[in-house]
């Protein structure tokens, strides 16, 4: 085999390496994480360079489908795709799994000799988080899937001592394991009705497509759902977020940031495949689904975030809200991919920043993060308070913050491409009505993190100084958060070839 | 696909369920019923039940049981691998071994963390109170 061939699944291979390796150097060398900690810093950052390696190949040499199996009877189907959406896909999770990962840096500590076990699950999700991204299979989507959701299912309750993180990490493993299942099950009759696993490449969904007109749909529209149902639950877009508040709030707040943003990005990257590309043809049948998930998550996610007392539980469903704001550009088919990808790329650092602030006001152990703690937090500490700052209003969508060109991007996309229903050419126009207003209702419980955070303290007492990594990690989640709002060119050039083929 | 390819799937739902119920039904309503607390009890083996048969047991039997788990997989993969390996060539021996590194590592990283030790909490109990010097408590 060639060098060049290994390219298209260097990303795996990189943090699989990096997963072994931690655990052996940890054996070897002992469990002091200054041994093992630069391996895993690496693996995460050699991550990102394959990313940038498959995006320079991509765009000189072009898309392509690899190791196709050969000599089967079921055989030209591809099993590993590299094209834009999956190399700009490795880039992004390569870059906020190390800003996560150096986020989580004082709740390794806090585990004492887990950490190593801590580390490399957080390595082994962000594989199987790109496998959803960068395969034309349906089932190998769903083995990435569960590669990462059961790691995650272990990380929640990695304090298992505590009742809150052991409650999040079985709620979690109920929940996500039932979404799972149906996935699946949805992968299964999608196969029922099209005889095919492979979305491109030979003998595929697509050519299914383009050769057959499908009289009685039934069977083909139960797979998709189910198959939507999956990654809603995973994105946790309304009706499907009950988990979130709960297993944001009990897992390990220095780890929480990394979860919930990973998760996001490769969510909406596997349907942005799927449905994007794959099931191109059926666009009419399922983005009028897909923009009532956007509007029942905006109006759910925040309207429910107005009335928590937890912080944790607040940007829990802050996230339910803005996965309905990311559903929105996809509301444009294929054509939507570009918004989706600004958004869920700057949003993900938004998160992993907020989680990481709220790691060092309340402890990276915690699982409840009351409003109070942040109380003063500009006087007690006005590092992080004006970086906690800078990121709520990245998340608000103030202007000169990247989430408002995001939410403009994905507002102007959802309206570029004539809707099937209901019919008419300015595409999903009362989507993006609700969508604004609901921006701006949600102003209010952003502003009341901000104003907490300007309140005089209760006590004078100054905030125990977080470690360099975490504060690291803080600094470039609101500078990329504030970068991007006033100099967002140069990413919208990059995802407009974020494209899946 | 037609509904009524259902219906075989349909059939055979109905005979599954039948066959059970009619089952319990035919059992109840033939078997002559004479309960005696000796039948009623819990059957262990003929002896007289002397426990409440619902008790804790260690963790670490489950421990064992999941790493065995792990390893029975592991063969599973090698019986495939080993009826063919002329076919599969070095390409295929190369698989392997990065298959069984991956495994053997994570053995030795749960040999070190002390998935293996038996009676952890016995003998710490053991050591402290040999280190306090009760020994005859110990005995």
């Amino acid at each position: 085999m060639q060098g060049g061939a290994w390219l298209p699944i260097a990303f795996e291979v990189v943090l699989l390496v990096g997963a072994l390796a931690v655990l052996l150097v940890a054996v070897v060398a002992g469990r002091d994480r200054r041994f093992w900690g630069p391996a895993a810093g690496l693996a995460f950052a050699g991550a990102a360079l394959a990313g940038v390696l498959q995006w320079r190949e991509v765009s000189t040499s072009g898309a392509g489908l690899f190791f196709t199996a050969q000599g089967v009877s079921f055989a030209k189907s591809p099993m590993v795709v590299m094209d834009g959406l999956s190399a700009f896909g490795a880039i992004v999770l390569g870059l906020v799994g190390f800003v996560g990962f150096l986020a989580a840096w004082d709740l390794v500590a806090k585990v004492g000799r887990r950490g190593p076990e801590l580390v490399s699950l957080l390595l082994l999700s962000l594989a199987g988080l790109h496998m959803m991204m960068a395969t034309p299979n349906l089932v190998v989507i769903f083995l990435g899937l569960e590669t990462a959701s059961i790691s995650f299912y272990v990380v929640a309750g990695f304090l298992r001592r505590q009742k809150g993180s052991a409650e999040s990490s079985f709620k979690y493993f109920l929940l996500g394991s039932l979404a799972s299942a149906l996935f699946l099950y949805g992968v299964a009759l999608t196969f029922a009705a099209t005889g095919s696993l492979t979305l491109y490449g030979g003998n595929s969904i697509r050519d299914f497509f383009s050769s057959t007109i499908v009289t009685q749909p039934g069977i083909l529209l139960a797979g998709m759902a189910l198959m939507l149902v999956g990654i809603a639950f995973k994105v946790s877009a309304a009706p499907f977020h009950q988990w979130a508040p709960d297993v944001y709030q009990g897992a390990p707040t220095g780890a929480v940031g990394f979860m919930a943003a990973t998760v996001k990005i490769a969510g909406f990257a596997a349907l942005a495949r799927i449905f994007g590309a794959g099931l191109v043809s059926q666009v009419d049948t399922w983005t009028p689904i897909v923009a009532v998930l956007a509007a029942v998550s905006m109006v759910v996610g925040t309207v429910l975030a107005l009335v928590q007392s937890d912080v944790k539980r607040m940007l829990a469903y802050s996230g339910v809200a803005h996965a309905g704001y990311i559903l929105t550009a996809m509301t444009a088919g294929v054509a939507g991919v570009p918004a989706m990808w600004f958004y869920v790329s700057t949003y993900a650092f938004m998160v992993v920043g907020g989680f990481a602030v709220l790691s060092t006001v309340s402890g990276s152990d915690s699982s409840k993060v009351p409003l109070d703690d942040l109380k003063g937090l500009v006087k007690r500490s006005p590092e992080m308070g004006w970086l906690m700052t800078f990121v709520v209003l990245g998340m608000s969508g103030m202007p000169f913050f990247a989430g408002f060109v995001a939410k403009v991007f994905s507002f102007v996309t959802a309206t570029a491409v004539p809707a099937p229903w209901p019919a008419n050419d300015h595409g999903y126009l009362w989507l993006v009505v609700l969508g604004v207003v609901m921006s701006v209702v949600g102003l209010a419980f952003y502003f009341r993190i901000i104003g907490t955070m300007f309140s005089t303290p209760d006590d004078q007492a100054e905030l125990q100084e977080a470690g360099l990594p975490v504060r690291f990690a803080v600094i470039v989640s609101a500078v990329i958060t504030v970068a991007f709002g006033i100099v967002p060119w140069p990413l919208i050039e990059a995802v407009r070839d974020a494209f899946p083929i | 696909m037609e509904l009524s390819d259902y219906l075989p799937i349909a059939l055979m739902t109905l005979l599954g369920i039948g066959f059970a119920v009619a089952s319990i039904l035919v059992s109840k309503l033939l078997a002559p019923s004479n309960p005696t607390p000796e039948k009623l009890a819990p059957y262990e083996c003929g002896i007289v039940p002397l426990q409440d048969p619902v008790e804790r047991f260690p963790v670490k039997f489950y421990l064992v049981a999941m790493l065995f788990v792990i390893f029975d997989v592991e063969i599973i993969f090698l019986f495939v691998w080993a009826v063919s390996y002329k076919e599969f060539g070095w390409a295929g021996l190369g698989a392997v071994v990065v298959f069984m590194l991956m495994l053997i590592e994570t053995l030795a990283y749960v040999w070190k963390r002390g998935a293996l030790e038996w009676n952890v909490a016995r003998r710490q109990r053991y050591r402290r109170i040999v280190a306090e010097g009760h020994l005859e408590e110990a005995a």
